[in-house]
C-alpha cells in the first residue's frame, strides 16, 4: 500500500515546526528517515502512525521510540491486539530476537535492550501493510545488531516500510530510500547510495558524514577479513558476511587517502583502487573529492591544503587508498 | 473520664450482643453503599478512562463537572432525587421515595464522579510511552481503554475505595431520600444522627466504631493490595 503525509505543519517543541508539503512511502520499499536529534523524525513517525494527528490514518505497524511494556509477563504486551496468528508470528519473532526466553518477566525486569526487541517483535508481527520503526537498533548490542537487522528486513519485505536512525551503516544495511530531515523538513530524499554518495549539500553531508557505499558479492573471506567483488575491483573490509551473499561496503569519505598518479608506492592500506578525478567541492571546512573508479565512483575528504598540494583538478589521475579496519562489509 | 469510660462500656455491650436491630442497619448500610459503589465503578470508570486518555472536544468541560461533582454536597444529591421521585415529580409514579432503591441512586450520585475523577488522574498519570504504545497496538477504542483501566489499576481501585469511603459515610443525601425509617431504610450515619439527638451516647459511639472499623477494613484491604503490587 502506498502511503502519504501530506500538508503537515505542526509544532516539534523548543520553537520548532515540522513541516512537511509531500512524503510519499512506496510498497515494498523501506525508506530510511536520517537526521540529527530534534530534526523531527519521531514527530513524523508518530504522525504517520496515528499518534499524532494529521496523519494517513490507516492502521500502521509502529514501534515507538521507547517501546512500554505493560503490567504482567512480558508475554502480554506481546501478544495484546494480536490475533492466533499474529500471536505465532509475533513468539517466532520475540525468539528470533533473542527474547524468547524473558516472556515470563516482568517489565521493571527488562532492559532497555529487552524492551525494544520485544516491542519490535509486537510491532513486526500484526498484519499491517506499513511499518514504521523509531529508533528499532538502537540499546541493542554490536553483535547482535546484524541479526536483528536481518530479521527486521525479512518481516518487512514487500511492505511499505519507515525506519527511523542516526546510524550511516543500518541506513546502508537496511533502507532502499533515505530522507534526510532537517530541522523540520525534507532535506533531500533518493535512493540511499545516491544520497550517501552524493549529498545534495554542505548540511546533509554534515549530518550523514559523507560515505562511501559499494554495493557487490562477497567472493572471498579469511577471519573476519571479507573481500567483496564491487564490479570495478576487490574490495576489503572488516564483517561476517557469508562467502556468496550480496552485501555491501560502507566507509566514510574522511578515510580515504589520495595519492596524485597511479603508481602509489606501498603501504599497509590493503584497498588501493586507481581512477581519475571527477569533481571537487567544498563541504564545511573540508574538500569533497569525487573519484571515477572504473564503473564506480568513490568520494574522498581532504582538507583544503592537501587538495592543493596535490593539485588535484577534473581529470586528474589519482589512486585511492582505505584500510580494510575503516570498511565495513554488512550483508543486503 | 467516668462518662467517657462509661459510653465507652456501653459501646461494647452493644457491639457484642449484635442485636437485630443493630443487624438490620449494619446490613442496609452496606448493602446501600456497596450497591452504590458498584454503580459508581461501572459509570465512574469507563468515563474516567475517557476522560484521561481521550482526545476529543468538551473534555475539559466535561472534567470541570466531575471536579464539581466530587465536592458535591451530599444533601444536594438527596434533594435532586427527592425532586424527581416526589410524588409529584417526573418519576414519582415509581413510588421509590422513601426505599433503599432511592438512597442507592442518590449514593450513586455522589459515587460516579469519585470513581471518574480518580480514574482519570491515575489514566492521565500513566507514563507518556504507555499512552503511546496503546494507541500503537491497534485496538478498539473499547479494548484500548481496558489495557489503560489494567494500567491504572491502584489508581481505579483507589477510586472505588474513595467512592465507598464518601457514601458509606455520608448522611445528607441517605437522610433525605431514605427518610431514616426504621427497619426499612435507616443506615450507620442516619443511626448515628438519631442516637446522638436522644442522647443514646452510647449507641452512637458503637455505631460510629463500627463505622469507623468498616472504612478501616475496606482501606486496610486496598492498601495491602497496592504495596503488594508495587
Amino acid at each position: 500500500m502506498k502511503v502519504a503525509i501530506t500538508g503537515v505543519d505542526r509544532d516539534i517543541g523548543a520553537g520548532r515546526r515540522l513541516v512537511i508539503d509531500r512524503l510519499e512511502f512506496e510498497p515494498a520499499t523501506t525508506t530510511v528517515l536520517f537526521g540529527p536529534n530534534g530534526a523531527g523524525k519521531s514527530s513524523l513517525v508518530r504522525i504517520l502512525s496515528g499518534t499524532l494527528p494529521g496523519g494517513p490514518g490507516i492502521p500502521v505497524a509502529y514501534l515507538p521510540q521507547r517501546p512500554y511494556v505493560f503490567r504482567g509477563p512480558a508475554r502480554r504486551s506481546l501478544l495484546l491486539g494480536l490475533d492466533d496468528d499474529g500471536g505465532s508470528r509475533a513468539v517466532e519473532l520475540a525468539e528470533r530476537l533473542g527474547v524468547a526466553g524473558i516472556l515470563g518477566r516482568r517489565a521493571r525486569e527488562l532492559s532497555g535492550g529487552e524492551r525494544r526487541r520485544l516491542g519490535l517483535a509486537r510491532a513486526l508481527a500484526g498484519p499491517e501493510r506499513v511499518v514504521a520503526l523509531d529508533e528499532p537498533f538502537s540499546d541493542i548490542d554490536v553483535v547482535d545488531r546484524a541479526d536483528v537487522r536481518s530479521t527486521v528486513a525479512e518481516a518487512i519485505a514487500g511492505r511499505a516500510a519507515v525506519i527511523v536512525t542516526h546510524d550511516r551503516d543500518d541506513a546502508a544495511a537496511i533502507g532502499d530510500r533515505l530522507v534526510v530531515l532537517v530541522a523540520g523538513s525534507v532535506r533531500q530524499a533518493g535512493p540511499v547510495a545516491e544520497v550517501l554518495a552524493l549529498p545534495a549539500d554542505e548540511i546533509v553531508a554534515g549530518v550523514l558524514g559523507a560515505a562511501n557505499l559499494i554495493p557487490g558479492t562477497v567472493q572471498d573471506r579469511a577471519d573476519r577479513l571479507v573481500g567483496l567483488d564491487a564490479g570495478f575491483g576487490v574490495v576489503w573490509g572488516m564483517g561476517d558476511a557469508p562467502r556468496g551473499s550480496s552485501a555491501v561496503a560502507v566507509f566514510g569519505a574522511e578515510t580515504v587517502t589520495v595519492y596524485r598518479g597511479h603508481d602509489a608506492g606501498t603501504g599497509s592500506a590493503r584497498n588501493r583502487w586507481a581512477g581519475v578525478v571527477e569533481a571537487t567541492r567544498p563541504v564545511g571546512r573540508l574538500i569533497e573529492v569525487a573519484v571515477e573508479v572504473g564503473t564506480g565512483r568513490l568520494v574522498a575528504l581532504l582538507t583544503p591544503g592537501s587538495s592543493d598540494a596535490l593539485d588535484l583538478h577534473e581529470g586528474a589521475e589519482v589512486t585511492l587508498a582505505a584500510k580494510a579496519t575503516a570498511v565495513r562489509i554488512m550483508v543486503r | 473520664m467516668g462518662f467517657l469510660i462509661d459510653m465507652l462500656r456501653e459501646a461494647w455491650d452493644l457491639l457484642t450482643s449484635f442485636d437485630p436491630e443493630f443487624r438490620s442497619i449494619l446490613w442496609l448500610t452496606l448493602l446501600v453503599s456497596g450497591a452504590a459503589t458498584a454503580i459508581g465503578v461501572v459509570v465512574g470508570v469507563p468515563l474516567g478512562v475517557a476522560l484521561g486518555a481521550g482526545r476529543f472536544r468538551g473534555r475539559g468541560a466535561a472534567m470541570a463537572l466531575v471536579n464539581t461533582g466530587m465536592g458535591m454536597p451530599p444533601v444536594l444529591a438527596g434533594l435532586v432525587l427527592l425532586l424527581l421521585l416526589w410524588n409529584d415529580g417526573p418519576l414519582g409514579a415509581w413510588g421509590l421515595l422513601f426505599t433503599p432503591i432511592a438512597m442507592i441512586a442518590a449514593q450513586a450520585l455522589l459515587a460516579i464522579p469519585i470513581a471518574a475523577g480518580v480514574t482519570a488522574g491515575a489514566v492521565r498519570g500513566l507514563p507518556p510511552e504507555a499512552h503511546e504504545q496503546v494507541r500503537a497496538l491497534q485496538l478498539g477504542r473499547w479494548a484500548r481503554g481496558v489495557v489503560l483501566a489494567r494500567e491504572a489499576w491502584p489508581g481505579v481501585a483507589a477510586g472505588a475505595a474513595a467512592a465507598f469511603g464518601r457514601v458509606v459515610s455520608e448522611v445528607g443525601a441517605v437522610l433525605v431520600v431514605g427518610g431514616n425509617i426504621e427497619g426499612e431504610t435507616r443506615v450507620l450515619t442516619t443511626a448515628i444522627v438519631q442516637e446522638a439527638r436522644r442522647a443514646d451516647f452510647g449507641a452512637a459511639l458503637a455505631l460510629g466504631i463500627v463505622l469507623l472499623v468498616l472504612a478501616l477494613t475496606v482501606n486496610a484491604f486496598l492498601t495491602w493490595f497496592q504495596l503488594r503490587e508495587a
